[in-house]
């Protein structure tokens, strides 16, 4: 039977926020992806809703929408850092000291070229499988590979480890 | 695992950690819901009074006759001119070039990254951009007083990005994203701002003989232009690249003589010799028919100046 479209927003608009805020690194970025990707599928519902799994379809729709030519320039102008993070959520308290490794690591993440960052984040926070980034990112397993792969390279080089306590300051650009 | 992996796993969870509370994504989406039942409305209501208001003009003026202007003729035959880029900034940081251009009501915008810069060279990278005709709406920093060439200027910078903001003839503000000492980058490079009457802006295709606004490439064989009409109802994008639509469900379409494809319910692909046309209502709400016939609209320009794409 096909869930409403109420229904389907009620249960699936927490985890598609949640993805697409790992996905942009930006939370009113991702606000505005889910928010227009929700508005298209509530016009498609009869169609989207009745496909064998609708979330899926539509976390493609929210991934297409990061990747469009449409967000490139909305991306460009919007900074990420810490404070517009924080304005919406602060951050949960972690006394360890990898949590300055793990902010400098978004730091990186955020930099990545755009298909680049979506692999990534298909690969380590969804725990896809390269078939399934390339079906969701519509390309190659090859490609997959590669992004995900050049990404590593970026990250890895990039990764000087600091000593306990010295990390990003409020307020400092991420991007 | 290496330890690269797991801190990207850890950073990427901690990232998750601030979604969002969904609250205002909800409330936003009803309150879209409910203005698109009432434009439905609206436009209902405007359409019945249009009709009327024609009929009853129609018979009151059906017995009037008043000769055009002059220049009525003219206006509406003069075509749009090329939009003029009118400021060429003559230091750039080492190995810049031109991979952006945008003309839109008046004000103007260039962009250039490294050469060896991939994708588009808007994938996150280095970039500078020069823009006129309109003041900068960036808050990254605190505003402070500086000068340009001796004209009262101001300038914000925080982590990589600045911006620098003055008024010559026309507001021009210089911004640099990700390159070492931004501000003093940002300042150089406002310095060597001048006036260049050479610099304008070809838009590669029109649509019903308004421009393209947006022209940008990686190589001059390899570029993409778009018409966005404010915020919709339609997006066009011309460009050498197949476009990516992943395998959503398409429709087949003749569109300009040939065949096309609507993708998704909301967007069309065609291609025209070397080039790809798209497309896309936004909301994706409109009739395939009004999109295929605004596709249908599109004039592509006989020479595409693409001679200044990777240009310095």
């Amino acid at each position: 039977m096909t869930p409403s479209f109420d229904d389907f927003v009620a249960e699936q608009v927490t985890p598609l926020l949640r993805y697409a805020t790992v996905l942009t690194c930006d939370p009113h970025l991702a606000q505005d992806v889910v928010q227009e990707v929700l508005l298209r599928a509530q016009q498609k519902w009869e169609r989207i809703g009745s496909v064998d799994l609708p979330h899926a379809y539509v976390k493609r729709m929210v991934t297409n929408e990061y990747l469009s030519w449409r967000r490139r320039r909305a991306a460009k102008d919007v900074a990420l850092c810490m404070t517009t993070l924080e304005s919406v959520t602060p951050p949960v308290g972690d006394t360890t000291h990898h949590y300055d490794e793990r902010e400098a690591m978004l730091q990186r993440i955020a930099k990545l070229p755009r298909k680049q960052r979506a692999a990534v984040v298909l690969r380590y926070y969804e725990n896809y499988e390269d078939s399934e980034i390339a079906q969701m990112l519509g390309c190659a397993e090859g490609t997959v590979r590669s992004h995900i792969s050049r990404a590593l390279a970026t990250l890895r080089m990039d990764h000087t480890p600091e000593p306990a306590g010295v990390g990003l300051r409020l307020g400092e650009g991420l991007s | 695992m290496n330890d690269t992996e797991q801190l990207i796993k850890e950073a990427l969870g901690q990232l998750a950690e601030r979604t969002p509370h969904p609250g205002p994504t909800l409330n936003a989406l009803r309150r879209k819901r409910k203005r698109q039942r009432n434009n439905i409305f609206l436009i209902a209501t405007a359409g019945v009074a249009a009709v009327a208001v024609l009929v009853f003009g129609g018979l009151v003026a059906s017995d009037r006759y008043a000769p055009p202007l002059p220049n009525d003729a003219a206006a509406a035959l003069t075509p749009s001119a090329p939009g003029a880029l009118k400021y060429q900034p003559h230091w750039l940081p080492d190995g810049f070039v031109e991979t952006f251009r945008s003309a839109n009501d008046g004000s103007t915008e260039r962009g250039w990254v490294p050469a060896n810069a991939p994708a588009d060279g808007y994938g996150g990278g280095p970039s500078v951009t020069l823009s006129s005709g309109q003041g900068s709406s960036s808050q990254i920093g605190e505003w402070r007083d500086v000068t340009v060439r001796g004209l009262k200027a101001r300038v914000q910078a925080s982590g990589e990005q600045a911006v620098v903001e003055w008024k010559a003839q026309d507001v021009l503000v210089v911004r640099v994203d990700r390159v070492a000492d931004p501000e003093g980058t940002a300042l150089r490079v406002a310095d060597s701002v001048r006036a260049d009457s050479n610099a304008v802006f070809e838009a590669p295709f029109k649509v019903k003989g308004k421009p393209a606004v947006v022209f940008s490439g990686t190589s001059p064989g390899e570029w993409n232009a778009r018409y966005s009409p404010g915020r919709g109802p339609f997006e066009v994008t011309v460009g050498k690249s197949k476009p990516e639509t992943g395998d959503a469900p398409s429709v087949p379409v003749e569109v300009r003589g040939k065949q096309g494809v609507i993708v998704g319910g909301g967007t069309l692909v065609v291609q025209e010799g070397d080039l790809w046309i798209t497309v896309s209502s936004s909301p994706a709400d409109k009739p395939d028919a009004e999109i295929v016939a605004m596709a249908n609209d599109v004039e592509i320009a006989s020479n595409v100046d693409t001679g200044w794409i990777r240009k310095k």
